[in-house]
């Protein structure tokens, strides 16, 4: 079965704001899907519709075939999906220790044993386990964010830029952790500016477009398209004119 | 010197007293989003709550517990349906929407008690002396049932789940959701709580004094200026605040008069929100 699939998906933040409009796409169980496009285009907005940070307009989002559009967000994390926002994305005046607590706030039984695992898996963090959240480095932070994620043993992950603001080193081995998680068997659909690193760990991809996925494939495949490398991979913050979705399609 | 030092007591009991309704409101801030000025009726209906409930026999600690069921379940009414609906239009109209609700809640102690002053019948104890010093057993008393809530309170926000997600809500309401925290829930759960230390907080100050329908309106000013001193959203820095106020407060009794001891709240916001407007300790510190 189909782990997420949206389709149609319409929202945005305010009543008269429609950023994502239409959106359709699926993430299979266990692969690694990414979504570029330019900035702009909803990537983020879209996820945060998935996750049920925001209510949306239309459409539909059915994990595992449930239908979750329109659920809150703590609803949506029960049923398996985890979201690492792009910023604020721990608890910064809480420790350590107390952000992966709170990530693992739905599933009290497993609590002890998944922190040890995760201290196991990331030293980082048992290292740090009494340091404030905010006191932590970007790529540390970053490593928390998705520890805390994975505190609710989620199917799927969705990761807004985990890049963002990294240090090249930095970002490799969050890449590295990326392909680590999922060969763990979690699901991951991943935003990220980093358009080529992104398709490189990625099976397939969609590149959104004012709202809408105006293409999908394989992800060597679209990195290897000329027209996708010119607009996100070589100028990765060229805006896509009418002309050039003209050519994608 | 004497003067001093007794002046600094009577400051450090007095702030103390004065922690638990500033622990309270800015709890309720850093989960809600807005100052709740319906702490002065709250205040009041506490005092007068744990009042009724002495009178009828309880001792302090069970008078206490009155005082905040009462305190946290009336406030937690006032919340749900005079505030929080508002909140969404931002900070203000819910803020003076809760000055309302203050006016209201003292107004109904009114009808139902007078304006007259009240005291609780407490056994009269002779005060203690060191040189020039004077303790009262009972204001100690009093002081140390206020150091009792607070160090309950801290330990419920260090080590209970309960306590770490509405730590975790006041820090970031939208990660929290995303950890399966239920908003609403954390919303209901720091306005009982926040109003029932409140309410705890009016009878603590009746136990010292007297009560009378403008008792949470008298320490208002001084609540707010604590939570703002410490850095609103931070229960310790509530304390600190606190304590600094009471101090000040009774230093400002020794050095300009009684009369200008209200004017020390308002001085103390002044001076923070001109020099360090996040407060002592900064927003949400624990």
């Amino acid at each position: 079965m189909t782990l997420l699939t949206v389709s149609d998906l319409r929202g945005g933040y305010g009543a008269a704001d429609e950023i994502v409009r239409g959106a359709s796409l699926t993430v299979e169980p266990g692969e690694i899907v990414a979504l570029i496009g330019p900035n702009g285009a909803g990537k983020s907005t879209l996820l945060k519709l998935i996750a049920g940070l925001l209510r949306p307009r239309g459409g539909h989002v059915r994990l595992r075939g449930r239908d979750v559009a329109g659920l809150d967000a703590p609803d949506i994390s029960r049923l398996g999906l985890a979201f690492v926002p792009q910023e604020r994305n721990v608890f910064g005046a809480m420790s350590v220790a107390e952000n992966l607590e709170m990530g693992g706030f739905l599933d009290r039984a497993h609590l002890r044993r998944r922190i040890d695992e995760l201290y196991q898996r990331f030293p980082m963090l048992a290292d740090k386990r009494r340091a404030a959240a905010r006191t932590l480095s970007g790529g540390q932070r970053q490593i928390l964010a998705m520890a805390m994620a994975l505190m609710n043993a989620p199917a799927l992950l969705l990761l807004d830029e985990p890049t963002a603001g990294l240090s090249p080193r930095a970002a490799d081995e969050l890449f590295a952790t990326i392909v680590a998680l999922n060969h763990g068997g979690v699901a991951i659909l991943m935003v990220e500016q980093n358009a080529l690193e992104a398709l490189e760990v990625s099976a397939r991809a969609y590149v959104l477009v004012q709202g809408r996925a105006e293409r999908e494939g394989n992800a060597a495949e679209l990195a290897s398209d000329p027209t996708v490398r010119d607009l996100f991979l070589g100028g990765a913050a060229a805006p896509m004119l009418p002309q050039d979705r003209g050519d994608l399609r | 010197m004497s003067l001093i030092l007794q002046a600094l007591i009577n400051g450090l009991v007095s702030g103390a007293l004065l922690a638990v309704p500033a622990i309270g409101f800015t709890a309720m801030f850093a989960v809600l989003r807005f100052p709740n000025f319906s702490v002065s009726g709250i205040a009041t209906l506490g005092a007068f709550a744990g009042y009724v409930a002495y009178g009828a026999g309880l001792q302090v600690v069970g008078s206490l517990a009155v005082a905040f069921v009462i305190a946290g379940a009336v406030g937690l009414v006032l919340d749900r349906v005079a505030h929080l609906p508002l909140v969404k239009q931002g900070a203000l109209p819910a803020a003076i929407a809760s000055i309302a609700s203050g006016l209201v809640l003292e107004n109904v102690v009114r009808l139902g008690f007078g304006n007259d002053l009240r005291g609780y019948d407490r056994p009269i104890a002779r005060d203690m002396h060191i040189g020039d010093i004077r303790f009262s057993p009972q204001q100690f008393e009093t002081m140390a049932v206020a150091l009792a809530i607070m160090l309950a309170v801290f330990a419920a926000l260090a080590f209970t789940r309960i306590g770490k997600a509405m730590r975790a809500s006041a820090d970031n309401p939208e990660l929290a959701a995303l950890k399966g925290i239920r908003p609403q829930r954390i919303a209901m759960m720091a306005s009982f709580v926040g109003m029932g230390l409140v309410g705890m907080g009016g009878m603590l100050l009746g136990l010292d004094s007297s009560i009378d329908p403008l008792t949470g309106t008298r320490i208002l000013l001084s609540i707010f200026a604590a939570a703002v001193l410490g850095g609103l959203g931070s229960p310790l820095g509530a304390v600190l605040g606190a304590l600094l106020i009471g101090i000040a407060e009774e230093g400002a009794v020794l050095a300009v008069g009684s009369a200008y001891r209200a004017a020390v709240g308002f001085f103390a916001i002044l001076i923070v929100l001109s020099l360090r407007p996040r407060g002592l300790l900064g927003e949400r510190a624990f």
